[in-house]
């Protein structure tokens, strides 16, 4: 992975960074039959994404910029409003805590999957006996439906006839209401969120420490190196391009999370656990009377916020493509 | 590099497979599509009972009046949280069904939306329904609907567990004999009441007979009566009378709790009657309290049955065929016994109590109930129930005082309603 | 002097593996209970008075449900591999111009919540007249692994040595060629681990089966769950054995392919 990512930032960054007349002197015959079949090969992308993507963000952004009554939904004919739907959304109480909910649950939610995905993929990388099978274990939370898994952990961290509890009365301590209390949701959907994203993170963090070279380990341990620095040194640095990817992936898939927080505690109480997918699917489908201009304008912040993240990234990829 | 070429040719029959099955079955399955087309003899039916299969009472049934109707009907059960956007996304592509059954507070809101036909078009006869219950499918004077069957709320409770504590059912008729009843019981070491105050329309639901109760009126969520009636939970939930877990239990859930046998009460509904029977404990009903005595006024459940607006007009003489067969007073009794609901009609509300007697105080409170988007609330109901179980949730949760949390409800309401 | 050391990262590894599968445990704890013990406290934490009714249930009514969401799932993936090697290979190998702004497209493409694409395809789906089939859902599903399946590519091709095509092409193949007979049985890995992907997304997905095929007569099982949520009852111990069942396929797939994943998303074969 690490020089699979390095070759392909690589060719973003000679994309933009050649100057013209090294282009043209690398041009061979049957260069621009070449350009052709590389297009043609992406043409079932590129009709799957206009089709499939473009179509529905379209719809989703005129659904912002209109004021849309479920009447106008039906109908036809709404107003076109500019930017008021946006305006009133971020008007809403429920915006600055929404806001900060989706910062911590997405942060709190990346930092625990990425450091526990990590720390299981270095240990079980010493390849002990059953570490393999033990492996393939780890990824059962995904294979559940997230309707069960959110129902399960809903079901554990009940506060009367939850086992969590019930464990606590047991030693003795206090039974916390950890999903009806406004200190303790959030919390509680974090840990869940992590239980179901930790398989990835280890899926894709084992197969970038498969990608190193066990002579650099052998070199460093020559070398005097002792376990801790042979991490920090060698593996780490070595799996930053993998990490990145990781924790990008990560960052968009958690940013679009709800099933999990919806299942478990509806977003409540009094909005301690609303993030903006909640709040969005909340405006659009939750109530019985929907407000779809707000719920797009909702999304579509939503989709920006990840647009900045990605834009950090490619920054990212493009300065390890130059140390290349 | 023999094996490699076997090896692709295998992956490639393989994928071919594959795609021939799909597109085989892709097929197969598209002639259910035809539906709604033009001038089809299939009639297409939504309503929100996904627990109903195709070997069901309910579907033998509607089968059978499409029959009599002389046409052959598709029938889809949805999750009832899914309908009201189905229907509407249905409304907007003009794909709607022929006969749409849905919870009764959406119908003020897809009858806004243009999406129901009115019975003056579609020459439905909703005479025989009881007026209370029409109220929820009238809005601007015209009717949207029929309903199928109604149900309501009551107290559930475990006669072994009031015996216990020394405490007579007969005696809990307002809020104070109630709050004094769950003291006693708390104090005999059993639990007291469970119900369900989550942040969905089912918890407005369940709070709506103590709000009703208390003589408030939902123009005005932060009146003394509404203040009382919400400071009566959290007092609950303060004494340990009512479980933490109230604050996310769905109705469902709420019943396990009562079905342990832990609890002297419960409130619930009528659908949870053949669950009562399977409890393994003898149980009564009371009638849900007002605040000063008398029975509090309970929002009804139930759907209605209604025809969505069609292109071709022609359509709408045997969906109300269909609707007339699903509602008429032999199916009628047959339909609500399998739902679990109160009959529409006085007739064949006599006929379910004949049929057993246990029904008499459901009927009685069905009677007495009140549609949520009544009080020409129409759409505005919505608007004011999201307010509401937020206060509800924040007040229950701690986060707020019952006075503060119904005081912000109340100007998000009027903000929303303007 | 290795040995115990290795039994005891053993014993480590069989408590953090239990931990993580508690929730699973819980899950199968719970397919067996009774309604009437669902929310007793404390809970019992082995189905002391255990039930079968969920899974007699299962068995009598879910299984065409799970035969559909085999197909939609087989289905997805092939669609997504179809789509996203070709596209991998380009942008990897034969790198045309602009092949950054759609990899950068790609990433744009999976910020979008599923409910927005949902609410879009319901549109075009009508119009096509492919709402409520099994193909239609199959390239539904596809949108959720195909720009994932494309980024694996990409990365994992371009990381293949350059000597292995050259070969190739000396020897006179076109691009074509090259991509069918050499680049992508040498990929086998990474076509795996796109599979594996795409058949879980697909299997577990829930808004683009209740939107794309709610009304359809082959359905899959994150629909068929909903029998056992009805307007006012649920039934879960159903709902929990459902899941259990529909896991054993995709856990049987797992223990298979996860040799291959291990190997899988990195080049693998990468010296520098």
């Amino acid at each position: 992975m690490p020089a699979a990512t390095r070759t392909a930032a690589g060719a973003g960054v000679a994309r933009t960074a050649t100057p013209a007349p090294v282009r043209h002197r690398r041009r061979a015959p049957g260069y621009r039959a070449q350009r052709w079949v590389a297009w043609a090969f992406l043409l079932p992308l590129v009709a799957f994404l206009l089709a499939f993507y473009a179509y529905p963000l379209y719809r989703n952004l005129d659904l912002s910029l209109r004021n849309y009554t479920v009447r106008s939904f039906v109908q036809g004919g709404a107003p076109f409003t500019g930017l008021a739907n946006y305006r009133r959304v971020i008007d809403d109480p429920t915006f600055a805590p929404a806001l900060l909910h989706t910062a911590v649950f997405t942060a709190a939610s990346l930092v625990f999957q990425f450091g526990i995905g990590l720390a299981l993929a270095v240990f079980f990388h010493q390849h002990f006996r059953l570490s393999a099978t033990l492996r393939a274990l780890f990824l059962v939370p995904w294979l559940l439906p997230l309707i069960v898994s959110s129902s399960t952990w809903a079901w554990m961290l009940n506060s009367e006839a939850g086992v969590v509890n019930s464990v606590l009365r047991a030693v003795g301590g206090d039974p916390v209401n950890w999903l009806t209390s406004p200190h303790w949701s959030l919390v509680s959907v974090t840990v869940a969120n992590v239980w179901i994203g930790i398989p990835f993170n280890l899926v894709l963090l084992y197969s970038g420490l498969q990608g190193i070279s066990p002579q650099l380990y052998e070199a460093a341990a020559l070398d005097g190196a002792g376990g801790w620095q042979r991490f920090w040194r060698l593996t780490f640095p070595l799996l930053r391009p993998v990490s990145a990817i990781t924790l990008l992936l990560g960052l968009v898939y958690t940013l679009k999370v709800l099933d999990v927080i919806w299942v478990m505690t509806r977003g409540g109480p009094a909005d301690s656990s609303t993030t903006f997918a909640t709040w969005a699917y909340r405006l659009g489908f939750g109530s019985v009377l929907p407000r779809f201009g707000p719920a797009a304008a909702v999304g579509n912040l939503l989709i920006v916020a990840a647009l900045g993240f990605g834009l950090v990234y490619i920054r990212f990829q493009r300065r390890q493509g130059g140390q290349a | 590099m023999r094996w490699l070429a076997t090896r692709r040719r295998a992956v490639g029959a393989a994928l071919a497979i594959l795609v021939a099955a799909g597109g085989a079955a892709a097929c197969s399955s598209s002639d259910d599509n035809s539906g709604s087309g033009a001038g089809s003899a299939t009639y297409t039916i939504w309503d929100p009972y996904p627990q109903f299969d195709n070997s069901s009472d309910w579907v033998t049934l509607l089968k059978k009046c499409g029959t009599d109707a002389g046409v052959s009907v598709s029938r889809t059960g949805y999750d009832t949280t899914d309908l009201t956007s189905k229907a509407l996304l249905a409304a907007q592509q003009g794909n709607s069904p022929d006969v749409l059954i849905v919870d009764n507070p959406v119908v003020s809101t897809l009858a806004e939306a243009g999406v129901l036909a009115t019975t003056e078009d579609t020459k439905l006869d909703a005479s025989a329904s009881s007026p209370n219950l029409l109220a929820a499918g009238q809005s601007g004077g015209k009717t949207y609907g029929v309903p199928i069957g109604a149900n309501t709320l009551a107290l559930y409770y475990n006669k072994a567990v009031l015996s216990a504590a020394g405490v007579d059912p007969a005696s809990v008729t307002d809020w104070a004999a109630l709050t004094a009843a769950l003291a006693k019981v708390t104090a005999a070491g059993k639990k007291g009441i469970t119900f369900s105050a989550i942040g969905t329309e089912e918890g407005s639901f369940q709070f709506l007979p103590w709000f009703w109760g208390s003589g408030a009126q939902l123009s005005t969520l932060d009146s003394a009566g509404g203040v009382a009636a919400l400071s009566l939970w959290s007092d609950w939930l303060a004494k340990k009378y009512a479980p933490n877990s109230v604050i996310n239990n769905t109705q469902t859930t709420s019943w396990q709790e009562f079905a342990t046998g832990q609890y002297a009460f419960a409130e619930n509904g009528t659908w949870q009657l053949a669950n009562a029977k399977k409890a393994g404990f003898q149980y009564g009903i009371l009638p849900i309290p007002a605040k000063d005595g008398g029975t509090a006024p309970a929002p009804t459940g139930g759907e209605f049955v209604t025809i969505p607006v069609q292109k071709q007009t022609a359509r709408y003489a045997t969906a109300a065929k269909l609707v007339n067969c699903l509602t008429s007073s032999d199916n009628l009794l047959a339909t609500d016994t399998t739902l679990s609901y109160i009959a529409p009609t006085e007739a064949v509300q006599a006929a379910q109590v004949a049929k057993n007697p246990e029904l008499k105080v459901w009927v009685e409170a069905v009677k007495a109930a009140k549609g949520r988007t009544g009080d020409n609330l129409g759409t505005k109901y919505p608007k004011i129930s999201e307010p509401m179980w937020k206060a509800v949730q924040s007040a229950l949760s701690g986060s707020q005082s019952p006075q503060a949390a119904l005081s912000n409800a109340q100007s998000a309401a009027a903000a929303a309603t303007n | 002097m290795r040995r115990p050391a290795t039994w005891w990262k053993t014993g480590v590894g069989l408590v953090l593996t239990a931990l993580m599968l508690f929730p699973a445990y819980w899950m199968v704890n719970v397919s067996f209970t009774r309604d009437q013990d669902m929310r007793k406290t404390p809970p019992n934490w082995f189905p002391v008075h255990g039930t079968l009714a969920g899974y007699r249930a299962v068995l009598d009514q879910q299984l065409p449900y799970l035969g559909t969401s085999l197909l939609v799932s087989l289905g997805t993936v092939a669609v997504t591999l179809v789509i996203a090697a070709p596209a991998g290979y380009s942008l990897a190998r034969l790198r045309p111009a602009g092949g950054g702004t759609l990899s950068f497209l790609l990433l744009v493409a999976q910020m979008i919540p599923g409910i927005i694409m949902a609410m879009g395809f319901y549109a075009i789906y009508l119009t096509l007249g492919v709402l409520n089939t099994v193909g239609g859902l199959i390239v539904g599903d596809a949108t959720i692994a195909v720009p994932f399946g494309v980024l694996v590519f990409q990365a994992f091709m371009s990381g293949i040595p350059a000597e292995i095509t050259q070969a190739a092409t000396v020897d006179g193949a076109g691009p074509v060629r090259a991509f069918w007979s050499v680049v992508l049985p040498v990929s086998r890995n990474a076509t795996i681990t796109v599979a594996l992907f795409a058949f879980l997304w697909a299997w577990s997905d829930f808004v683009f089966a209740s939107t794309l095929d709610g009304g359809g007569r082959l359905r899959p099982i994150t629909l068929g769950i909903y029998q056992y949520i009805g307007n006012n009852n649920q039934q879960w111990n159903a709902i929990m054995a459902t899941a259990v069942v529909a896991s054993i396929p995709a856990a049987a797939l797992l223990v298979v392919a996860q040799r291959y994943i291990a190997a899988g998303v990195s080049a693998g074969a990468v010296k520098d």
